[in-house]
């Protein structure tokens, strides 16, 4: 289970009093439905970066129904993801998977390498450290993974929203206001610092549409986070002001008028309207992540 | 009074006479180290971090080193005070040794391959799937024949592990990387007097020859004897005399270089002897005393080789060699070292014998200031063992090579693909002779992509070299800073015996050697029915060190694998004097070393029920254990009769010459004008294959340009930085040139590590290619800095295979070139060699084995031999 991956230490979770509240902008309620919307998205990117998929998750993404939502979200799967059979499709991805990620010559979604350039470094401790502080403890999966690796990082933030929407239901603005902190600190000092070059990367590397438009995904879905939480972070794993000319998409015909063609519309209008809000929270209960981490 | 007349010259003259008075006088002012070293401090955090001792391996010296961790992360490596022989020095190589630990492209997970060999496209497999797999393979290769698993190891300092892996298995097909490397040295000296390398007293010697190594950039054991090179030169005034092909840093320090044509040293070895013979310089009675031929029969042996025969052939002028001879004679004490210089090539044994012959004739063996015999310590095994295959491989024995005791392992691809022996899986332990073997790709890439000649490669590594990226599995190594391993290497004149450790947790799911060994054999035997599992019994890495050390006398009061986990090593001789860096005692006088080895006298325990034979050899349960000398008995040399072999009879068996000679490699002989010698060397940065990928290092020296002579260069046109085209009989290259005056006219030489395919990103530089243009960390300075564009050229591909007949050594200092500036369909890097021809060239080398055509025609001398039929069924010796 995803859960168990950075399983909750009770003894070492911070107390907050209960009768602590603090007033919210938005009401309680709707804000703990947009922590757990967005949560569910974090999962999903958990999920796809932390090891290869499983025939769950695969066959929880193929349906009709998410497919549809991750169209009008702005992923343009081609048939290598939409039509081969799912065991052809398993074998491929975890090739991709190994190729990009795992192997030699590959781009480890692993911070310490994306920014020092070596495995182990400073973001390694620093995000091991914060687990440790706020009550997680980082477990093995079905391979052993870094405490800076995207998926783990990605997780971490899902947890908070989850603890944050918990405590939001149970009255408790206070924690949720410190956890919202620790998620903007989280991604300041973290994952703002490279997920966005480090999707730019993948969008151009990968060879299966599946991780090329989970990199779109990724990258549209930060920058939108990043945006939401009125955080300036410079991204330092290839952050660019501008995008050479011959590097930039196409992503609609030119010969049309356009019309809410781009990935960055669709993302954005993806994780604020209510509607959609639902649906992401629909697709987590629909995708299977948990199970990736716990065979038994 | 008159004032003594001071000229610059009588000032010289009185400096050389006088060094043992200055040496004596009193220091009251000296540099100053602050720190001896041995902890360290968190510059931010100011707390002392955490000093963990280990014996470096980023080559094979083997320095005592201290990683210093910090969160479980080594973040400096430097020399350790404690050890013996480094005394807490550590080379450009050891200090980088973290790279590999954190290298972006170091393998973390089993890998499977999916596509084509070579293709690049892998699997993640987990360790359950991966040594499932391995085993089917295993027991289909065990139930048709053991030795159709093969493994080939590069560095092994596993200290027995790998052995005990596949004599667990029941294959005596273990090959190791020894014959590319020094093993034709090897097998000149240990007939000869038994061990296979020396330990020259650099510090206390006042004169030393130095007959092609680079020992203060390079050789065997570059940290610590390039230390007492230093102090003897500076501290002792000792005159150094370099005989190389090229001006390394080694012959650029030394008093003189002499510039040799590549493969004569042995010619001019034996030409000083002559000199020395001639002149009565030699040590009458130690060669009498010590060495299995008398002065009368050595005096007329080396009567044919006069200084005019050696000129001829070296170049090297008459005079300077009888100068040099006298000066080596008349100097004591003196010392000689030699490295690849005189072994690699075709009769590389010879050369060594007549180079080492030089400190025996001259009685300077086992004296302070001489030619020692080396100094190591074993340790013993963890019982139950397994026993020794029951029938032979010809990989590993070849019969046509039966003194070739370290093996021919760059001959085995064309062994192979001849049928010669069938291999089902083949394992490879630190090994890449895809680029580090003659011929790299177009040979061992051609036999390791042919499925049917092997159809199971299985690599364990750290990392993806040219070989690893060519295999069906991949099992992930630790690199060194993550294993256990005992050490010891008599790399000075104090033994010492070491531990390699973990300083921190293993990387992803990599495992180290042993326990991955460990792995494969309770797959094939999980409930021991097989009676393998026995062999591996054991929880870890330490556990096994336990059942090494804990019980070695002394170590074992000392507190056994405590005491090394601790120190690093032990014994800890004394403390290092921070004015001299030096080891001293506890009044602070250096430590002395022992002297004399082979005349250490048995104890009466040890002559009880020992007989002694009329050659005075002393023997005991069937082994001979001592010699009888003017009355005494000593332990003598480590040869079966226990004395010095000047004569190796086993060798005149097979059609050898037993006496000291030399044989010219024939086609330099009949070189044309236009014809070169290439060879390769190493810098200082650079080891075999596995130092391009470390920045620090690759930062230093990235590019390696064809190092060629002021006056050859002019004759062809060609400058510094021109391309130029190398041709060989088996390939051709492009690279650059680099015109100097430091090497000799007739020869060109490219260092190698660089030019590699394979081996991550920066070794490849592959971190530029535009697709990958961000591939690495942006923060980090060092990989935000690669600001060359050249990574080198390989030179391997052009390079043929050829055998030294006895030692079984490559003769990487053999090839005949033409070099001729490139051409406008070359370009940079171009790397080629023929399958075809490497194999012609392998068979025109087999042609030299004692079972040749050619052997013969190479002895005229041994015309009395009664021909290979004679030793056909013979057991093969040599080596150890």
């Amino acid at each position: 289970m995803l859960k168990t991956v950075l399983k909750i230490e009770d003894g070492d979770a911070e107390e907050v009093g209960a009768g602590e509240t603090a007033a919210v902008l938005a009401s309680p309620a709707e804000t703990a439905a947009d922590c757990r919307s967005r949560a569910g998205v974090y999962r999903l990117l958990s999920g796809v970066f932390v090891e290869e998929p499983t025939g769950e998750f695969i066959e929880a993404l193929r349906t009709p129904a998410v497919l549809a939502e991750l169209a009008e979200a702005g992923l343009r799967f081609d048939a290598d993801f939409l039509t081969t059979p799912q065991d052809m499709l398993l074998e491929a991805l975890a090739i991709e998977y190994t190729t990009q990620f795992a192997a030699s010559g590959g781009f480890p979604p692993v911070e310490s390498v994306r920014l020092t350039g070596r495995y182990k470094q400073q973001p390694n401790f620093d995000t091991m450290q914060t687990y440790k502080r706020l009550g997680f403890v980082l477990q093995p999966g079905r391979f052993e993974v870094f405490a800076d690796q995207l998926g783990i990082e990605l997780m971490f933030v899902a947890e908070l929203l989850e603890r944050g929407a918990t405590a939001l239901e149970q009255g408790d603005a206070v924690t949720h206001r410190r956890l919202e902190k620790e998620i903007k600190r989280f991604w300041t000092q973290h994952l703002g610092r490279w997920v966005r070059g480090y999707s730019r990367l993948i969008e151009r590397t990968a060879e299966h549409s599946f991780y090329r438009e989970m990199a779109r995904f990724l990258g549209g879905f930060a920058a939108e986070e990043i945006e939401a939480m009125s955080l300036r972070i410079e991204d330092t794993d290839q952050a660019r002001l501008e995008v050479p000319k011959d590097e930039i998409r196409v992503e609609f015909n030119p010969n049309e008028p356009v019309c809410n063609g781009c990935m960055t519309d669709a993302l954005s209008t993806t994780l604020s309207a209510p509607d959609n809000v639902r649906r992401l929270e629909e697709m987590r209960g629909l995708n299977k992540l948990h199970d990736l981490r716990d065979p038994g | 009074m008159e004032m003594p007349k001071v000229t610059r010259r009588t000032f010289l003259k009185v400096s050389a006479t006088t060094g043992a008075a200055a040496a004596a006088a009193p220091r009251l002012l000296n540099a100053m180290e602050t720190e001896l070293g041995g902890k360290d401090f968190g510059p931010v955090s100011g707390v002392e971090r955490k000093a963990i001792p280990i014996n470096c391996h980023v080559c094979n010296i083997q320095d005592g080193a201290i990683a210093y961790v910090e969160n479980d992360r080594v973040v400096k490596l430097e020399g350790n005070p404690e050890h013996v022989s480094t005394r807490g020095r550590l080379c450009a190589k050891g200090n980088a040794g973290m790279w590999y630990s954190y290298d972006p492209d170091r393998i973390l997970f089993p890998l499977k391959r999916v596509g084509a060999r070579g293709e690049g496209k892998w699997k993640r497999i987990t360790w359950d799937e991966a040594l499932t797999e391995l085993a089917g393979k295993l027991n289909a290769a065990l139930k048709e024949d053991p030795n159709t698993i093969m493994l080939k190891y590069g560095r092994n300092r596993s200290g027995g592990v790998i052995d005990r892996f596949m004599n667990t298995l029941g294959s005596a097909t273990v090959v190791n990387h020894t014959s590319v490397c020094e093993s034709s040295k090897k097998i000149g000296m240990e007939p000869t007097w038994g061990p296979d390398i020396e330990t020259p007293d650099f510090a206390n010697a006042k004169y030393v020859l130095n007959f092609g190594s680079n020992i203060l950039e390079a050789a065997y054991f570059h940290n610590p004897l390039s230390q007492r090179v230093t102090e003897g030169r500076i501290d002792n005034q000792m005159k150094i005399v370099t005989f190389d092909v090229r001006l390394s840093n080694t012959a650029g320090f030394s008093d003189e270089w002499v510039p040799v044509h590549p493969g004569t040293d042995g010619a001019v070895a034996l030409a000083m002897g002559h000199v020395i013979l001639r002149d009565d310089l030699q040590d009458s009675d130690f060669i009498e005393t010590w060495t299995n031929v008398t002065v009368k029969e050595l005096k007329e042996h080396y009567k044919q080789y006069t200084p005019e025969w050696a000129s001829k052939i070296s170049g090297v002028p008459a005079e300077t060699i009888e100068r040099i001879a006298t000066e080596f004679a008349t100097t004591k004490p003196a010392t000689l070292f030699t490295y690849r210089g005189p072994a690699k090539h075709l009769y590389g044994s010879y050369n060594e014998r007549s180079c080492m012959m030089l400190p025996i004739m001259t009685g300077n063996v086992e004296k302070k200031g001489g030619y020692c015999l080396p100094r190591g310590m074993g340790w013993p095994q963890p019982s139950p063992e397994p026993g020794k295959p029951k029938k032979g491989s010809y990989l590993s024995h070849p019969t046509e090579y039966p003194l070739a005791g370290h093996k021919v392992s760059h001959l085995v691809p064309f062994w192979i693909a001849d049928g010669k022996q069938k291999i089902n899986v083949y394992i490879t332990y630190q090994d890449n002779p895809v680029y580090t073997n003659p011929g790299a790709m177009a040979v061992w890439g051609k036999l390791f992509k042919d499925e049917k000649l092997i159809p199971y490669l299985v690599s364990m590594s750290p990392f993806m070299g040219e070989e690893t990226a060519l295999v069906d599995l991949i099992l992930p190594d630790c690199p060194y800073l993550e294993r256990w391993e005992p050490e010891s290497m008599p790399n000075s004149l104090w033994p010492w015996l070491g531990i390699r450790q973990p300083v921190h947790k293993s990387l992803g799911e990599s495992r180290e050697n042993r326990v991955m060994m460990r792995d494969i054999i309770w797959k094939l035997d999980p409930d021991g029915k097989r009676g393998m599992k026995q062999f591996w019994n054991f929880k870890d890495g330490e556990d096994y060190m336990r059942q090494h050390f804990d019980n070695v006398p002394g170590l074992k009061e000392a507190g056994g694998l405590n005491f090394l986990k601790k120190h690093g090593v032990w014994p800890i001789y004394g403390k290092l004097d921070p004015r001299t860096g030096k080891v001293t005692d506890k009044t602070g006088r250096e430590i002395k070393a022992e002297y004399g080895l082979f005349k250490k006298e048995l104890s009466a325990g040890d002559m009880a029920g020992a007989a002694v034979a009329k050659d005075g050899v002393i023997s005991k349960n069937g082994k001979a254990i001592g010699v009888k000398r003017n009355g005494k008995n000593y332990v003598g040399f480590p040869t079966g009769n226990r004395i010095i072999n000047v004569r190796v009879d086993k060798w005149a068996e097979y059609g050898f010459n037993p006496m000291p000679t030399f044989k010219r490699v024939p086609w330099h002989e009949t070189m044309k004008d236009d014809e070169l010698v290439m060879v390769t060397f190493k810098l200082n940065v650079m080891k075999q294959s596995r130092t391009a990928a470390v920045k620090w290092l690759a930062e230093i020296a990235h590019s390696n340009p064809m190092w060629i002579g002021t006056s050859t260069a002019a004759k062809l046109g060609i400058k510094t930085g021109d391309l130029v085209r190398v041709e060989s009989r088996v390939g051709h290259l492009v690279t650059k040139a680099y015109v100097t005056e430091g090497i000799h006219p007739r020869t060109v030489a490219i260092p190698t590590g660089f030019g590699h395919w394979e081996y991550g990103r920066l070794a490849t530089l592959r971190l530029k290619d535009k697709k990958s243009e961000a591939s690495h960390g942006q923060d980090d300075p060092d990989l935000n800095n690669v600001w060359w564009d050249d990574k080198g050229v390989h030179p391997n591909n052009i390079i043929p295979v050829v055998a030294d007949p006895i030692g079984g050594s490559q003769g990487w200092y053999d090839t005949v070139v033409k070099v001729t500036k490139a051409g406008p369909n070359d370009k940079y890097g171009d790397s080629q060699g023929d399958w075809e021809k490497h194999y012609a060239a392998y068979k025109e080398t087999m042609r030299y084995a004692y079972t040749g055509d050619l052997h013969r025609k190479m002895h005229p001398e041994m015309a009395s031999w009664a021909g290979p039929d004679s030793v056909k069924h013979k057991e093969g010796g040599g080596g150890h």
